[in-house]
């Protein structure tokens, strides 16, 4: 029943995935688009977290933006990898995967390297690794479900759960993307907005420091673009650290009662 | 832990946690003649456990269950697959269990866990005498085309009993699972009937509409863990790694034995002990068909 | 990690302050650029550039594939950057294998636009040949020979030199194909046509030394780095890709500061490349 072993017959989704024509979901002329899950363009989707979501853990975090649902362990500071040479700063250890059905298609499930070391290079910034030499805080990820926006959930969550975790930060990370469609900037693209952009731009940052960890542009902008797109996502930034920073002082809250 | 300590030993001038982590197996037995265990539990109770249904908007069936706070989220992914040639009008399942690094300190990325493939081999072994399916459900067109279920379950959180959540939130998955309306299409390839053709029907349609698969004998099962005489249901992980022998019971809805699984470990068993493990394992068997019931039922009202 | 003693730690940190760096270069220029074209003749183009001890190639190589059904017209680009063990001491075992990911990343970032492939500095739909049925994949493979800083830059050039020294034959489709089936094809093995790189953006890394940036950082000057941040410019003065290195964070004004930087050197970068380009071919079909 459970597939006779040897035997993996090949397989194909029904849903028709590969469809030939772009949706037209805009029209370039045509201002006043709406758009998939009517949301105005400059509004991202309610944001929802949750830390101590893994016990295992020393820290964690749970965070649902509409359909992409993220969770994210933190494990340390323990011992360095035997390989590892001395290091008298922490070392910071990033991974993200997809489970298999977090897709349309059904995937493979393995490691996102590209995600992990963004992830990475988002967060080293922010936490004070002198407080922990010689070991290693590892931050795992995993995405239950893509509904877009993954990366920039997926950082949020990571900040939080290392704030959960106890370990020393400079100040939560935050992250937005947004996406360039025609001449319209929208921000926190749903997976179906991110399939047919012309540009992304994706900010993670310190909101109370009011600094930019991690930066990332594709396709073509013109420099008032860049401003406009950077100003939008630094603002959502630093309203998503407020929903952030609530979710710990509620957390905290209800453990001391 | 307000139990009072018996004096004349180490554990009256030593902070309680430190005896936990010093003396684990102590601490547990000082426990255990006292008939309770250090969360609070009589021995054979299981942990709290709860169902979600529909918890991953991009399967076509999925549940997340949590036995105390072990989690487990299993989603099914339907695709389409020619039946092999001896049973050409059944399909297939595929269940894979994955432990991915998020779940336990000791799963490391590249490094996957011991446990995986041996949970995932008992669970599609379970899955398939129990004859909970009938696979021919699962034909699309016979010798053509039939469905290939993919269970995915994932450990999001591994506190003892795997096996016990990872079997519930997949039954609990099938009894979500709605397959979808599909027609043949002329390249004789299989598509789903999307709702914007407004649900027209071709003349090939294979699969009117949705369905759900009838799931009878649903299996259901208990992992007790054996010290001396004491026989402690649904472990944490913590008693699983101070007490090694395990026994799992599994025992489908009108009682009948699919399966029993002790490997090994010190401390053999009487056959008492084994009815007894049976025993419990029938009562958690109603306890837990109530709760899938209860979870099946919340969603028909939404 | 290279190893520098405080002393030299403050001699490039104080020359940079002081718009002299070690190597007598102001902050804002470049080491001298050498082009090389047609390098490897087996490849469809290639290149090499070398900026001071920095030395990377190029190849392109072309091969006729299917366009995916998602963008019938399109054809199919894919760069990968292999970080040769002797570029560097950290390069060996698996050590240059993160830096690859990560370069290639970028560089794809840089050069192919959006998902939608707007934006692109290839032009993908000059690729295809039978609209859904053939189109030209490009593989671009770089090398990195020896590493001495201001990788990306380097090997964004050796990507538009290469590209500019491409040759994709001209294809003739025979007539008569219909339906689904697969038209058969020529290809010329005289007639080649020539690739148009006016579009291809070049990269201009800025790399933050205390309160300063400058180009075309030396493996030393970049272990000074607190951050350093690539941005691919084209020729109309659009920003074409960006990437953040160095976890450091950097006030949003410094950014913008940067990008206008960027996008005054590019002009630069651009005329001395394409100069530079013009006269390596020059000096190739001589010879």
């Amino acid at each position: 029943m459970a597939g006779k072993p040897g035997t993996t017959p090949t397989t194909y989704s029904p849903s028709p995935t590969n469809q030939k024509i772009r949706r037209p979901i805009f029209n370039e002329n045509e201002v006043d688009w709406v758009r998939p899950d009517g949301r105005g363009f400059h509004q991202c989707r309610p944001a929802f977290f949750r830390t101590g979501a893994v016990n295992a853990a020393s820290g964690s975090a749970y965070a649902e933006f509409g359909n992409t649902k993220v969770i994210v362990s933190v494990f340390g500071p323990r011992e360095s990898k035997k390989a590892m040479m001395y290091s008298d700063i922490g070392r910071l250890n990033c991974s993200v995967s997809y489970t298999t059905f977090a897709t349309p298609a059904r995937g493979q499930g393995s490691e996102h390297k590209d995600f992990s070391s963004m992830l990475h290079k988002s967060l080293e910034g922010a936490i004070i690794l002198e407080t922990f030499p010689k070991t290693t805080v590892d931050v795992f990820a995993l995405v239950l479900e893509s509904g877009g926006s993954d990366l920039p959930v997926v950082i949020s969550c990571a900040s939080l759960a290392l704030a959960d975790a106890g370990i020393l930060m400079h100040d939560l990370v935050a992250s937005v993307s947004l996406s360039c469609l025609g001449k319209n900037l929208v921000i926190d693209p749903i997976l179906e907005e991110e399939s047919y952009q012309d540009g992304g731009l994706l900010i993670t940052c310190m909101p109370s420091r009011y600094e930019v960890t991690q930066l990332t542009v594709t396709g073509e902008w013109s420099t008032p673009k860049i401003n406009e797109g950077m100003q939008l996502c630094l603002d959502a930034c630093s309203k998503l650290a407020k929903i952030m920073r609530s979710c710990l002082k509620e957390a905290t809250s209800t453990s001391q009662e | 832990m307000g139990l009072p300590d018996a004096p004349g030993d180490l554990s009256s001038e030593v902070d309680v946690d430190a005896f936990r982590r010093l003396f684990p197996l102590r601490f547990y037995e000082r426990h255990l003649t006292e008939s309770i265990r250090p969360d609070g539990r009589p021995l054979g109770r299981a942990r709290d456990t709860t169902i979600a249904l529909g918890a991953v908007a991009s399967a076509e069936g999925s549940a997340l269950a949590k036995i105390g706070s072990t989690t487990m989220l299993a989603a099914i992914k339907m695709e389409v697959m020619t039946p092999s040639m001896d049973s050409p009008d059944e399909g297939c399942i595929a269940i894979d269990f994955h432990m991915p690094p998020i779940c336990s300190p000791i799963v490391r990325p590249g490094r996957p866990a011991e446990i995986a493939p041996v949970v995932s081999k008992q669970l599609s072994d379970t899955i398939s005498s129990s004859g909970m399916i009938n696979l021919k459900e699962l034909s699309l067109v016979s010798g053509k085309a039939a469905w290939m279920a993919y269970l995915d379950i994932y450990c999001l959180d591994a506190d003892g009993a795997l096996f016990d959540a990872a079997l519930l939130s997949a039954v609990a998955a099938f009894s979500h699972l709605q397959i979808p309306a599909v027609s043949l299409n002329d390249d004789g390839k299989i598509v789903v009937v999307s709702e914007e053709n407004g649900g027209k029907l071709e003349k090939d349609a294979v699969n009117k509409e949705r369905m759900k698969l009838t799931l009878k004998s649903i299996p259901f099962s208990l992992t007790c863990v054996l010290h001396k005489n004491y026989i402690l249901a649904d472990p944490t992980a913590e008693e699983e790694s101070i007490m090694e022998t395990v026994v799992t019971v599994v025992l489908d809805s009108s009682s009948q034995l699919v399966s029993l699984y002790k490997p090994g470990g010190p401390v053999l068993a009487y056959t008492s002990a084994i009815q007894d493990c049976v025993a419990l394992t029938r009562q958690r068997m109603k306890e837990l068909q109530k709760i899938l019931d209860e979870a099946n039922s919340g969603m028909e009202v939404d | 990690m290279v190893g520098l003693s405080l002393g030299e730690k403050h001699f490039i940190q104080g020359g940079i302050a002081q718009d002299i760096r070690s190597d007598g270069r102001k902050r804002l220029t470049y080491r001298p650029i050498n082009v090389e074209t047609g390098v490897i003749p087996q490849a469809n183009g290639s290149a090499r550039i070398r900026m001071g001890a920095t030395d990377v190639i190029s190849t392109v190589k072309a091969e006729l594939g299917k366009p995916i059904s998602l963008q019938p017209d399109k054809g199919k680009v894919s760069i990968y950057v292999d970080c040769s063990p002797t570029a560097a001491p950290m390069f060996e075992g698996r050590g240059g294998e993160e830096l690859s990911t990560e370069l290639s990343v970028a560089l794809q970032r840089s050069l192919l636009g959006g998902k939608s492939g707007a934006g692109a500095g290839i032009d993908l739909s000059s690729l295809v040949v039978v609209e859904g049925k053939i189109c030209w994949d490009l593989y671009i493979d770089c090398l990195v020979v020896c590493s001495d800083g201001n990788l990306l830059d380097a090997l964004g050039a050796a990507i538009k030199a290469a590209l500019s020294n491409t040759g994709i034959p001209r294809v003739q489709v025979a007539a008569g194909a219909s339906g689904d089936e697969q038209p058969e094809v020529d290809i010329s093995d005289e007639e080649f046509l020539q690739f148009d790189t006016s579009d291809i953006p070049v990269i201009v890394t800025l790399t933050k030394v205390g309160r300063h940036y400058i180009v075309d950082a030396t493996t030393e000057e970049e272990s000074q780095m607190s951050s350093a941040i690539s941005i691919s410019v084209n020729r109309k003065g659009h920003i074409c890709g960006l990437t953040k290195r160095g976890g450091a964070g950097l006030d949003p004004s410094i950014v913008l500061d940067m990008i206008s930087v960027a996008k005054h050197v590019s002009e630069q970068l651009m005329n001395k490349l394409d100069s530079e380009i013009a006269a390596a071919e020059a000096g190739e079909d001589e010879s």
